[in-house]
Order: structure tokens, then C-alpha cells, then sequence
């Protein structure tokens, strides 16, 4: 298992480093450059020239490439063209809010999923079953946006039960506690937009996979050394229908990262989704490199949990 | 008796087996050939059939009704009939500038699904390519091909698609067509690499082989047919996923730029109206959820049809 996992790690390097190169020539390819960025009518062609040696874009691009890899490595993702901040002070500032909505999405998905797949497979071709399959259908035709939209007018703009966007009430001093329910308030939303997208798929498939453990011999036996229903439900079949669950939401990670940029766009939530596209606009690269960048690894990462997660899981695996 | 005689007298094998079976109408019902089998599983699939009504009445309407109805003039603005919500003159009500919403939603219908479709169709070509060179030649190509696949994988599709929209896009349907299309070939070629792996190791495969049949033969005529049935269902599956992810590059202003107008650009457009007109948000944004969700109810009937392990009812 330990052998596995290192070769594991040594496997993502060369994919990473791949990935750093992509991403690389991809921002690169982009027209425009901080002088498109910083704008300023007075700037002659030695001004131009000084700006772009000054963010060491006069170089050769294999030796940008190599600074840039080797900078990185080391946590410095260079200064944004537009604030002349460091790229890692803006990403940080943004980080936490895009880690809390991401993670309260994912975990309330996975949950959901889960509970209500093992409900539709245990009550296989029930009312309950059908309304769920098809509920899912609906989540799963539903583009992200749409969605937002909908719960945001909903809840938001009619009923008046939910802040509309952003993280917390602005202009109000709020003690310790009405604070953290202010959050969590504002939270509510955007998650459930971004849950439901994964819930749909999720679900279907946690129900067909509980369906095909719940057909397996051992199934059969525990019921005749008398576990109850529930027990064989919940201890003998849930762990084991969960294995292959793992692999989908490593696949669908990325997903899961981009829908949640969509969200944080329609909810004005001050996350990476936001830096991202402000960044698009203004072109401004380092800070679209650096967000790619981390984007993706963390992607790779989530696989890898998921593969090890895999083994651990089900010891039927494994690995050579 | 002479031989002939007895051969002739000799219970054939039916005989045999009639005293053995009971003729259930199982056993009498003609044999159906593999495609009717599959037709008639896929005729018996109500919410299937339900969704492709839907999609052949969505095509002829969005090709043909603004034609038929006289509402063909997307763009022609009529200032006196400005806002006005759904009608008999206008169906689908009018916008702020009084341009026909009917007429819109029907063209940039044509939009939506022509960029559904191709992109469709060239991802599938693409990932069939890219799927079946790595699992038929295995070793080298293979992980090549693958390590290229989770490179793609890796970077969260649509930060990657914002990022090309934004730079190199004139906003054309063929630009937006071809950019889904280079990012949507993932799954599929994944797909088909593990069908070849799985089916190029078969003895008839081997046959063919031994009575000299080239490898690009093997591949496109042998192998691939017998994975038809995977990518099919994909491709069906993918459209309905294409068409959202066109209508969320419009819905941000990174997809298609006007006048190429398609759902996601109506409800972009329709989104600052949204208090006094929310039809301009509902009826495109139903158009897209019914139409994908049609795609993927045929999807999903088409594979409990093709599947050989369903139980034949």
C-alpha cells in the first residue's frame, strides 16, 4: 500500500509538470499584456518596454517558463498586473470563502446522494423510487446558472428569507454569534445552487450500485442469520456500495470546481470563481495562471485521495 | 430398411426436443433479429419515447414553425408592442426593444441545437480516434494518448473554456462548436479505449487477424462496430451536456456573440428585464431544460436497449 501510493505521487509529477507547461503556453497564446492592463495614454515605447522588464516579459519564453516553474514551486506565483500585489496575497484572501462553499457544497452533496440512492434502492420501483429518478432528471438537465437564478429569485427576491449574494451583510457590526449566522445565512444559497447539480447524478448512481450489492450472496446470508433489513442496509451494504461511488465524484471534482466558479459568479460570492473572472477581463496572467494551476493540482490530488480512499475502502484491491 | 430410409424415418431434433418442452409463446414467437430486439426494447421505454417526441417536435418547430407562423423576423423591432407577456399575437410575448420572443427563442433554438449536434459529432470523432489508437496499440501510444486525456481532465473544463473563449473567440457558432468539441473528446476516447482493450483480445478478433486482415480493418470494421453501442449512448448523453455548456459560455458573454443569438444569450439579454418580463428568462431557460432533458431520457433508454444483459421481457 505504501509502495503504491509513492509510485501514485511519482505518476502525478510528470503529469503536472505537463499541465504547468498547457497552461503555460495557454496564457501566453492570450493577446494584450500589462501594458493592455495598466492603462495609461502617456506610456512611449521605452515606458512600454520598462513595464514589460519589469515583469520579466522581455525574456525568452522557455526562460519565463522555467522562472515562472521554479518561483512557483517555491509559493510565488509572481504580482498580478493590475494591483501590482503578489499573486499569493490575492489568492489568499480569496481561498477560505472558495474552500467553505466548495467544501459545505461537496459534503452536503455526498450526503444527500447517498442517503437518498440507499432510500431509492431499498424501496426499488416504489412511489418514493420514482419520484426521486425523477427528481434527478430534473437536476441533471438544469444548467448551473439557471438554477442559481431561480433559487435566488425564489427565496431571495420574493419570499425575502435569504440574502440575495456575498458572504455577509455589509454596513452592520454583528456580536460573534449573529455574525456566524449572518454567514451562514448567506451561504445557504450558493450551496444548495451547487449541491443539487451533483446530488441528481450522484444518487442515481449510489442507487444502482446499493441494487447490485444488495443481489450478492452475503446479502442473502446475513438476512438468514437474522439482521434486520435496516442493519443489512446500513452496515453490511452501505460501505460497500459507497467504493464505487468514490471513483464518480473523483471524476466529477472538476466539475464540481468549475460549477463552483459559476456559482460564486451568479451569487457574487468574493471567492477564486470572482478573482477569475475579474482576472479574465482585465488579462491579467499571472493571476489566471496561478488559478489554473491550482485548479487542476487540486484535481490531481482528489484523484490520487480517491484511488488510495479505493483500497482502503475495499481490501479486495489490490495494488501491484 | 436400407439406410436412406432410416435417416429419413430418424427423429429430427425438433421432434426430440417438442416431447421434452412445452410450447410456451416464448418458445412458438418468430426470432426477431438483433436490431428489432433492440427496437422493440427501446419502443417499450415510455419516458424514452416521451423524450424523443419531444426533440422531433422541438426540431420541426424551431426549423420549420417560424416559416409556417409568419414569426420570422427575430430581429425586426416593433416599438408599440414592447414588453408585452405571452399572447396569441405574440406567443412567447416581446422584449424591451418589442423584437418577437417567439420568433428568438425558435431561431436561437436552430443555434442551440446546431452547436449541440456538430460539437457532438466532432468530439465523437475525435475521442473514437484518439480511444482507438490507444487501445488497440497499447504500450507507448497508449500512455501517451492517455497521459494527454488526464492533462485535459485535470484543469476544470470551464475555467479552460472561459480562458480560450476570451482570448481567441470571434463568438461564431463554429468557434464555440469547435472549442466544446476539442475539450468534450475525454469520456469518449476513454470509453473506447477500454471497449478495445477489452475486445481486441477476442478469438474473432484473432480470426480476422490470421486471414490477414490490416490493422486499420480490424480496428474500424471489427472491433468498433461491437462498441457502437457504448457511444451511442455517449454521444446522445453528450449532446444535452453540450448544449448547457454553450448556453453557460453565452450566459457569462464567453460563447456566442450576437447576433448568433441561442438560449443562453436570450436569457443573458432577458436577465436585466427580469422583474417586469420574467418571460424572457423562463421560456428560454425551460426550452434548455426540456430539450436536455429529452437528450438524456433517450440516452438512457437507448442504453437499457443496447444493453445484451437486460432481461428480455
Amino acid at each position: 500500500m505504501g509502495r503504491y501510493i509513492i509510485r501514485r505521487l511519482l505518476q502525478a509529477i510528470p503529469l503536472l509538470f505537463l499541465l504547468s507547461i498547457f497552461v503555460f503556453l495557454l496564457i501566453h497564446a492570450m493577446p494584450g499584456g500589462p501594458e493592455q492592463v495598466i492603462f495609461n495614454p502617456h506610456l512611449d515605447a521605452a515606458g512600454r518596454a520598462a513595464l514589460r522588464a519589469s515583469f520579466g516579459l522581455d525574456q525568452p519564453l522557455p526562460v519565463q517558463y522555467i522562472k515562472w516553474l521554479g518561483n512557483m514551486l517555491t509559493g510565488n506565483f509572481g504580482f498580478s498586473f493590475q494591483t501590482k500585489q503578489p499573486v499569493t496575497d490575492l489568492l489568499s484572501e480569496r481561498f477560505p470563502n472558495t474552500l467553505v462553499l466548495f467544501a459545505a457544497a461537496l459534503s452536503i452533496a455526498l450526503v444527500m446522494a447517498v442517503l437518498l440512492g440507499s432510500l431509492s434502492a431499498q424501496r426499488q420501483n416504489s412511489a418514493t423510487d420514482y419520484t426521486l429518478t425523477a427528481l434527478s432528471y430534473f437536476g441533471l438537465a438544469m444548467p448551473a446558472f439557471l438554477l442559481g437564478l431561480f433559487l435566488q429569485d425564489v427565496f431571495a427576491v420574493q419570499l425575502h428569507w435569504l440574502p440575495v449574494s456575498g458572504t455577509q451583510t455589509l454596513g452592520f457590526s454583528f456580536d460573534f454569534f449573529n455574525g456566524l449566522l449572518d454567514r451562514f445565512l448567506h451561504l445557504i444559497l450558493p450551496t444548495t445552487a451547487l449541491a443539487t447539480l451533483f446530488v441528481a447524478g450522484w444518487s442515481r448512481f449510489m442507487r444502482s450500485s446499493m441494487i447490485d450489492v444488495v443481489k450478492q450472496d452475503y446479502m442473502r446470508t446475513a438476512r438468514a442469520k437474522g439482521v434486520t433489513p435496516r442493519a443489512m442496509l446500513f452496515q453490511h451494504a452501505l460501505r460497500n456500495a459507497v467504493i464505487p461511488l468514490i471513483t464518480v465524484v473523483a471524476i466529477d471534482f472538476g466539475s464540481v470546481a468549475g460549477g463552483a466558479v459559476i456559482t460564486e459568479g451568479i451569487f457574487a460570492w468574493p471567492g477564486m470563481g470572482q478573482l477569475f473572472f475579474n482576472s479574465l477581463e482585465s488579462r491579467d496572467f499571472p493571476v489566471l495562471l496561478a488559478i489554473l494551476v491550482i485548479g487542476a493540482t487540486f484535481v490531481i490530488m482528489f484523484n490520487l485521495i480517491a484511488d488510495i480512499l479505493y483500497g482502503v475502502m475495499d481490501p479486495r484491491i489490490r495494488y501491484s | 430398411m436400407d439406410i436412406s430410409e432410416k435417416i429419413n424415418t430418424a427423429p429430427t431434433q425438433e421432434d426430440e426436443l417438442e416431447a421434452f418442452l412445452d410450447l410456451t409463446p416464448e418458445l412458438v414467437r418468430k426470432r426477431r433479429s438483433q436490431g428489432k430486439i433492440i427496437f422493440d426494447r427501446f419502443i417499450r421505454n415510455r419516458a424514452a419515447i416521451g423524450g424523443l417526441a419531444f426533440l422531433v417536435l422541438l426540431i420541426l418547430a424551431c426549423f420549420l414553425a417560424p416559416f409556417i407562423t409568419g414569426h420570422n423576423q427575430p430581429d425586426v423591432i416593433h416599438l408599440s408592442d414592447t414588453l408585452q407577456g405571452p399572447s396569441l399575437r405574440y406567443p412567447f410575448g416581446t422584449d424591451d426593444l418589442g423584437r418577437d420572443e417567439f420568433a428568438r427563442a425558435m431561431f436561437g433554438g436552430q443555434v442551440s441545437l446546431e452547436v449541440g449536434l456538430t460539437s457532438m459529432l466532432v468530439s465523437i470523432i475525435f475521442g473514437i480516434g484518439i480511444g482507438s489508437i490507444a487501445g488497440f496499440y497499447g504500450g507507448i501510444i497508449d500512455n501517451v494518448l492517455m497521459r494527454l486525456t488526464d492533462v485535459v481532465l485535470a484543469i476544470p473544463l470551464y475555467l479552460l473554456l472561459f480562458v480560450l473563449s476570451a482570448t481567441f473567440s470571434d463568438g461564431s457558432p463554429r468557434f464555440v462548436i469547435l472549442l466544446i468539441a476539442f475539450f468534450g473528446w475525454t469520456n469518449v476516447a476513454r470509453l473506447v479505449r477500454g471497449e478495445f482493450l477489452a475486445l481486441k483480445e477476442r478469438e474473432y478478433v484473432l480470426a480476422a487477424r490470421t486471414i490477414g486482415a490490416r490493422s486499420f480493418r480490424l480496428m474500424f470494421l471489427h472491433i468498433l462496430p461491437n462498441a457502437a453501442g457504448a457511444v451511442i449512448v455517449s454521444a446522445t448523453l453528450l449532446v444535452g451536456a453540450n448544449i448547457i455548456l454553450e448556453s453557460v459560455l453565452s450566459y457569462f458573454g464567453f460563447g456566442l456573440h450576437l447576433p448568433s443569438a441561442s438560449w443562453g444569450n436570450i436569457i443573458a439579454l432577458g436577465q436585466d428585464l427580469y422583474d417586469s418580463a420574467p418571460w424572457l428568462v423562463f421560456i428560454p431557460g425551460l426550452l434548455i431544460f426540456f430539450t436536455v432533458l429529452s437528450f438524456n431520457l433517450v440516452g438512457d433508454g437507448l442504453r437499457d436497449a443496447l444493453d445484451p444483459y437486460m432481461t428480455e421481457r
